[in-house]
């Protein structure tokens, strides 16, 4: 297969065309989250379908898109009706048929199912017109997510793929440096470090081998852009591997990515040995004389491994640990040779940047920050899924304009941006624009992009917990501050949840914050004080109300709260609560046959109140507990 | 035991920075690491066994107990949490009888907690069995339990106080 | 100016010559200027780092470990700051709040170089912190020179790095991670049943009483 690029190209781009222009295709995401919506079946249903109708169609498994509220999601193509391909979403394999009937078979192009048609930008990028939110949206990285087959390179590269690296390999290291320099990128693994700067000082070490690390390595808790972009467009993030490798001189790469993302682990393997066969990887790579290969590293489970001493330690096969700097790993990386490690997206940029040109990337977005952000939307909000905006859009309008708002027309009340180690911002940032300098000056950082949306039945101090808790469990336990004070923020927080801290022990818990965030070895230990500052500084009251007044008022702490049956709302007719209740903890009156819970029974799981039919509505959570004497007294009496 | 170990490590040269690799074949192969593996690992890399036991302990992957017949996995990322993931747990660990980490004395069943497995846009999950569940709810996790043959324990109580009531 | 391959910085007003790349810490202490610390060790590249004692301000930079940090030409550091004293104390009051600091029945009946340390920077065993759920370990007496106590073990590292410098195959490392890492042989398993010779090179540097030697 290997050969000359352009004839590859050109044949790529045949097949490609025939496909969008005459033939039948049903495009199917099925990356991880796709699965578990159940995409699977539903690529399955379509498969027997077609089969047993013998219609001659295409199915495509393509990646994500990022409209992961409305997985299973389908676009279909059918070149006859004379539209432009439909975008379907919630396609559980129960509505494959319809579609089939409706649309494969008979002319019905089943508008009901439809979210949208999907258009394409003059720079070949799919969007969908219908849905606002692309307005707002500007996809570079994921530019092809969600459209091409991710273990095609053919796919890859008759939408110009590999022919930016043809470019760039005859370009001087130097001239690729000052695009990304004149890009002004940084990078995206969180810190925002200047990504041409840190280049500059690997490539100016005069001794090797030169690595080059991909951070892929996405541990932070609700975050999946990079996981969804590996899934997806594999190529895109080798393809900007082995320009950066070009930059640095360096020969040799590795992808360090988790364990916990089997998927991610499948496509790339895939994808890096289609690459080795049109030897855009190995070699002498296009002719070029350049020899880079990849190796890809499954990590084991340990998010201290994000941290880029600790990658380097665990490539090494030693315990992540991270280590003090100076020196950095540009002087003293892997085996002790120069190395530069950035993260998955910022190689999927310098695709871009070297395919258009540094001056065009940095007219996107603002000065200091310039590009896109991608952001992986969770929690409550109604369209999560993964974000693309121009770096210094606000918050605002990333969770309702693009988010669609929140759930259940609950209320915002914070979002959780830059993984645990980031901040929570209350209302009264939502204008802030989402760029690194002013989630700086609030408080949280950019991180590698995770934005989880927290409404009125969120509990701050709760949530500051989880995220010590899972500092504290992850943290590599080499220095003391990060050992022992992050477990002793945590044992602090442990007991304001459960009502038990005092006013003593918030001067405390601040305190140790802002030393944990100046004094620990390393950058990820000292993130740990961000959730706690920012919980404090924009949610005190909250504090004040687990500490003074011994309860949650978002009703979340176990021990602070109690559950409730209405009496007047409790159908006595209906037994789901009891008949569901995991200790029998709620019995049933004799006389009135309304039902009553036994306090000291209940684990306070929450079960009768997700079975309580909503035309009830019967049961509550008091805090603080003992008020539900007062409302069992007032009801008695 | 000591021929699957050996099939394992054969394809490896002797360079530490195959070790997690290493470990992570062992646990595939045998779904655990024991003691003697961890033995043998250090002296197919000709490194200390104190080194290998301080980076497999290091990492959360490794498992130095056997998996349970199934295998339950309960996410607690941010978006999990967010959404209830801890009353998830909370429902395997009492529906099941052991804490995170562990294994039913059957070894029917293990129970482990992950940091995130970035589904979170299908908040709360858990992985039984390497499928993916959605949208958990406590009610669910009884649901499926008992869908994969759990005799609940409701019901192993109202049985056993049968019992006790016809002796 | 100084000489070819030295530079020249101020700490605490007096001016010290270094050698270029010596950390700050050394200079230091060369020049009889104290900086609190315990986990330093001269000759590790990169340096341990673990201990967070050594705290000192560098004009124009902020707060930095001062272990870590190397001189350059010119630079102005103070040992005394505020910030850099508070972070001092603190460190050294969470690794007290995780001592047993049972000294009278310590074998180093207080005489350790941690003690020491603390009695230096004046900072006693904080009454306002949580305690820590330590979890008393059973004392390792089984190996004919050496004796290793694990609930005295402040987790510095300096017994791993030198041990590693000298043994091929070093007898106990550190495992788990977080609160949990410890140092502790393969499976915990005795010492005196690993291939430790006893040279006592850790024992050397042990700033408490984790290891040390069986009394004759």
């Amino acid at each position: 297969m290997k050969g000359n690029l352009n004839d590859l190209q050109k044949q790529a781009q045949e097949k490609w065309e025939e496909l969008e222009e005459s033939s039948f295709t049903i495009r199917i995401g099925t990356p991880t989250c796709g699965r578990a919506a159940g995409s699977l079946d539903t690529l399955q249903a379509f498969q027997e379908r077609i089969k047993k109708e013998g219609v001659e169609a295409h199915i495509i498994e393509v990646g994500c898109m990022g409209l992961c509220f409305a997985e299973p999601l389908v676009i279909i193509h059918n070149p006859d009706s004379g539209l432009p391909p439909i975008l379907y979403g919630f396609i559980t394999h129960e509505k494959v048929l319809r579609l089939v009937e409706g649309f494969i078979l008979g002319d019905d192009p089943c508008l009901e199912l439809a979210l949208g048609t999907v258009e394409f930008k003059e720079d070949g990028t799919p969007y969908i017109p219908e849905m606002p939110r692309f307005e707002i949206e500007e996809r570079l990285v994921l530019r092809n997510c969600g459209y091409i087959d991710p273990l095609d390179i053919g796919q890859y590269l008759a939408r110009g793929g590999y022919l930016t690296l043809q470019k760039a390999l005859k370009m001087t290291p130097e001239g690729i440096i000052r695009e990304v320099e004149q890009a002004r990128l940084r990078g995206r693994g969180g810190a925002g470090f200047d990504t041409a700067r840190k280049w500059k000082a690997c490539y100016q070490m005069e001794r090797g081998p030169k690595y080059l690390i991909c951070n892929a390595d996405e541990g932070d808790p609700g975050a999946f852009m990079d996981r969804v972009v590996l899934e997806s467009d594999p190529h895109s993030v080798i393809e900007g591997m082995v320009i950066a490798a070009h930059a640095l001189g360096a020969s040799q790469g590795f992808i360090y990515t988790r364990a916990e993302y089997p998927l991610v682990i499948e496509r790339l393997k895939i994808a890096l040995s289609q690459a080795r066969e049109i030897g855009v990887i190995g070699e002498d790579i296009l002719g070029s004389g350049v020899n880079f290969d990849i190796e890809l590293v499954e990590g084991a489970g340990a998010f201290a491994c994000g941290e880029e001493t600790a990658m380097i330690a665990s490539i090494e096969g030693r315990r992540g640990m991270p280590r003090p700097r100076p020196p950095h790993p540009t002087e003293y990386g892997l085996n002790g040779e120069p190395t530069v490690v950035d993260n998955v997206k910022t190689f999927a940029l310098v695709t871009r940047i070297l395919q258009q040109g540094g001056e065009w990337f940095s007219q996107i977005g603002s000065p200091n920050s310039t590009g896109t952000a991608v952001f992986a939307l969770a929690g409550r909000v109604e369209q999560i899924g993964l974000v693309e905006v121009p770096m210094g859009t606000t918050l605002k309008e990333v969770i309702f304009e693009v988010g669609g708002g929140i759930t259940n027309g609950r209320t915002f009340k914070a979002v959780q941006i830059g993984g645990p180690a980031g901040g929570c911002l209350p209302e009264s940032a939502l204008d802030l624009p989402v760029d690194y300098d002013s989630l700086k000056e609030v408080g949280a950082i950019m991180g590698s992009g995770g934005m989880v949306v927290l409404d009125e039945n969120n509990c701050m101090v709760e949530t500051a917990r989880f995220f010590v808790d899972f500092l504290a469990r992850e943290c590599c336990g080499k220095c003391t501050m990060g050992r022992l004070g992050v477990k002793q923020m945590l044992l602090i927080l442990e007991d304001f949840v459960k009502g038990e801290g005092t006013e003593e022990d918030l001067d405390m818990l601040e305190g140790l914050a802002h030393d944990v965030r100046e004094g620990c070895l390393c950058n990820l230990g000292g993130s740990a004080a961000n959730p706690v500052l920012t919980t404090l500084r924009y949610f005190r009251d909250e504090y004040e109300a687990h500490v003074t007044g011994k309860r949650c008022p978002a009703l979340v702490c176990k021990e602070l709260i109690t559950y409730y049956i209405l009496p007047e709302k409790c159908e006595k007719g209906c037994d789901h609560c009891v008949l569901t209740c995991p200790t029998e903890a709620i019995a049933t009156d004799e006389k009135t046959r309304k039902k009553k819970i036994l306090q000291d029974k209940c684990v306070k799981c929450g079960t009768c109140i997700d079975v309580c039919p909503p035309e009830y509505d019967a049961v509550i959570k008091v805090s603080p507990p003992d008020r539900v004497k007062e409302l069992e007294g007032e009801a008695g009496g | 035991m000591a021929e699957e170990l050996q099939e394992v490590l054969a394809p490896y040269p002797v360079e530490r920075r195959y070790l997690l690799r290493i470990l992570q074949g062992v646990q595939q192969k045998m779904g655990y690491i024991s003691e003697e593996a961890l033995e043998g690992v250090a002296s197919h890399l000709k490194i200390s066994p104190a080194e290998v036991y301080g980076v497999a302990t290091f990492y959360n992957q490794f498992r130095f107990i056997p998996y349970g017949k199934h295998h339950i996995v309960a996410c607690l990322g941010t978006a999990c949490h967010a959404m209830g993931g801890q009353l998830i747990l909370d429902a395997f660990e009492r529906e099941l009888d052991i804490k995170a980490g562990g294994i039913t004395p059957d070894h029917g069943w293990s129970l482990d907690r992950v940091g995130c497995i970035g589904c979170c846009t299908k908040a709360p999950v858990v992985v039984i069995n390497d499928v993916i569940h959605a949208k958990m709810s406590p009610f669910k996790v009884e649901e499926v339990l008992a869908g994969l043959g759990l005799e609940m324990r409701k019901e192993k109580e109202e049985e056993e106080a049968g019992e006790g009531e016809s002796q | 100016m100084a000489e070819k391959g030295y530079v020249e910085i101020t700490i605490d007003g007096q001016t010290v010559q270094a050698q270029e790349g010596e950390k700050i810490l050394w200079a230091a202490l060369d020049a009889g200027i104290e900086i609190p610390h315990l986990c330093a060790i001269r000759e590790a590249h990169p340096p341990l780092g673990t201990c967070r004692l050594c705290f000192v301000e560098v004009e124009g930079e902020g707060v930095v470990a001062s272990c870590v940090e190397p001189v350059r030409e010119g630079m102005v550091v103070h040992t005394d700051g505020e910030r850099a004293k508070t972070l001092r104390r603190r460190a050294m009051e969470l690794l007290l709040a995780d001592h047993d600091l049972e000294c009278k029945t310590c074998v180093k009946e207080g005489n350790c170089e941690f003690l020491q340390m603390a009695i230096s920077m004046k900072v006693k065993k904080p009454k306002n912190l949580h305690p820590f759920p330590r979890e008393e370990l059973p004392v390792d007496d089984s190996h004919p020179l050496i004796i290793f106590d694990p609930n005295k073990c402040i987790r510095c590292g300096k017994c791993v790095w030198v041990c590693r410098e000298k043994a091929e195959l070093v007898p106990f490392d550190f495992v788990y991670k977080g609160y949990d890492m410890r140092l502790t042989t393969f499976l915990s398993r005795p010492l005196g049943e690993t291939n430790c010779t006893g040279c006592g090179e850790c024992v050397e540097v042990c700033p408490v009483a984790a290891l040390y030697f069986r009394k004759a």
